[in-house]
C-alpha cells in the first residue's frame, strides 16, 4: 500500500543518494525542503520522480526568490505525489549576475511554463528550456518586473506610503 | 441615421433633436468588456433585482459591431489595452464609454504595477467615470443616468465634427 513519507524520510534519501550536493535541508509547514546544488539539480527530481518509494509524479509550481545582489536567487521547486501525497521542496541557489539554472521541462511538462515565466520575471535563464521565449509579458516589455532591483515608474513619482517589510528590523538592530 | 449630414440640418430643429436623443438614450445596447471582479457588478446591474433594462440599456450586445455603450469593468492590462482599442474601433458611432471601477478608472489598487494600465483613458475616451472598489450596482445605474443626462443635451452633428476619436 502506498505510504507517505515523513519529511525526515524523505530527506534521508536524498542526502545517502547525493551527499554533499544536498546542501542544506530543513522542514518548513510539514514538508521538507532541500537546497541542492545547480549541477545535480536535474538529476535530484529525476530521482525524485523515478524512484517507486517517492515517485513524485507532478511538478506543482517553479518560481524563483529574488535576496538582492549578495545573496542572489533561489530558484523553488515544488513537488507532489499523487500515490503516495507528500511534498517536497527543491531549492537551488544561483549567482546574482547571470543566474543559471538547468530545465527539468523534460522530466515536467509542466514545468515548461513555469519556467518560462520565472525567466521573464527574474531573468533565470534555464538551460536546455526547449522555447525560452516570455509568457506573461508583451513583447516590448523591458525589464525583470520580480527583480527587486526593478524600479516602478509609479513610485518614482510618489514613493510607497505603507510599511515596508524588513524596516522595521532594520531600525531594532 | 441616413437623416444627419453636412447638408441635413434636420437635428438642429429642437423637436426633432430631442427626439432623436430621447430615442438614442434609452436604447444602448451595451458591451460587456469585463476585466476582473467589477464585472460581477456590471452582470449584477443586468440582473432582475437591479435590472438596467428598466433605464434602456440593453444586455449584451453580442458584439461590438452592435453595441451603442461599451463598458470597461476591471483592471486593463498593457497586453490586453491593444484589444480594448480594437473593440472600441469596431462600435459604430455613436458610441460611448463608460469607464466602470478604480481599475480602470485610474489603476486602482495597481497603481505603481509593472502590468497595468493607469486608466482606460489612455486606450478610449472616457464618458462617465464610476468610481468604487468594486462599485456596487446602485454606482453604474447612477453613472448610466448620468450619461443619460448626457446625450439628452447632446449634438450629435457636433459630436461627429469634432474629430471624436480614439486617444492613442
Amino acid at each position: 500500500m502506498a505510504t507517505a513519507l515523513s519529511p525526515d524520510e524523505t530527506e534521508s534519501r536524498l542526502r545517502s543518494h547525493f551527499g554533499r550536493d544536498v546542501v542544506a535541508s530543513e522542514e518548513q509547514h510539514g514538508h521538507p525542503v532541500a537546497t541542492v546544488t545547480a549541477e545535480r539539480y536535474h538529476d535530484v527530481c529525476r530521482f525524485l520522480r523515478d524512484e517507486p518509494e517517492l515517485s513524485f509524479d507532478y511538478c506543482d509550481f517553479v518560481s524563483a526568490v529574488d535576496f538582492g545582489p549578495e545573496r542572489g536567487f533561489e530558484v523553488v521547486t515544488h513537488l507532489y505525489s499523487n500515490a503516495h501525497h507528500h511534498n517536497v521542496r527543491i531549492k537551488v541557489a544561483l549567482p546574482h549576475d547571470q543566474p543559471v539554472c538547468p530545465t527539468i521541462s523534460d522530466l515536467y511538462a509542466t514545468a515548461d511554463w513555469h519556467e518560462r515565466e520565472t525567466l521573464e520575471m527574474f531573468g533565470i535563464r534555464f538551460e536546455g528550456h526547449p522555447n525560452p521565449v516570455k509568457l506573461l509579458l508583451s513583447e516590448p516589455f523591458e525589464g525583470q518586473p520580480l527583480r527587486k532591483d526593478f524600479a516602478l515608474m509609479s513610485r518614482e513619482a510618489k514613493p510607497w506610503p505603507g510599511a515596508v517589510e524588513g524596516e522595521d528590523l532594520e531600525d531594532e538592530e | 441615421m441616413g437623416l444627419i449630414t453636412e447638408k441635413t440640418p434636420l437635428p438642429k430643429i429642437q423637436p426633432v433633436k430631442f427626439l432623436l436623443n430621447w430615442g438614442r438614450r434609452y436604447s444602448l445596447w451595451v458591451m460587456n468588456f469585463g476585466l476582473a471582479c467589477c464585472a460581477i457588478e456590471l452582470i449584477a446591474t443586468s440582473t432582475s433585482k437591479h435590472d438596467f433594462i428598466r433605464l434602456g440599456v440593453i444586455p449584451f450586445a453580442h458584439g461590438p459591431r452592435q453595441a451603442d455603450l461599451l463598458v470597461v469593468a476591471g483592471t486593463l492590462t498593457d497586453k490586453m489595452a491593444p484589444a480594448l482599442k480594437r473593440v472600441y474601433d469596431q462600435i459604430p458611432d455613436p458610441k460611448y464609454v463608460i469607464s466602470f471601477g478604480s481599475c480602470s478608472n485610474c489603476g486602482g489598487p495597481y497603481w505603481d504595477s509593472y502590468s497595468v494600465t493607469k486608466g482606460v483613458d489612455q486606450v478610449v475616451p472616457v464618458d462617465v467615470y464610476v468610481p468604487g472598489c468594486p462599485p456596487r450596482p446602485q454606482a453604474l445605474l447612477g453613472g448610466i443616468v448620468k450619461l443619460q443626462e448626457k446625450i439628452k443635451d447632446e449634438d450629435i452633428q457636433e459630436k461627429w465634427a469634432s474629430g471624436h476619436s480614439a486617444v492613442s
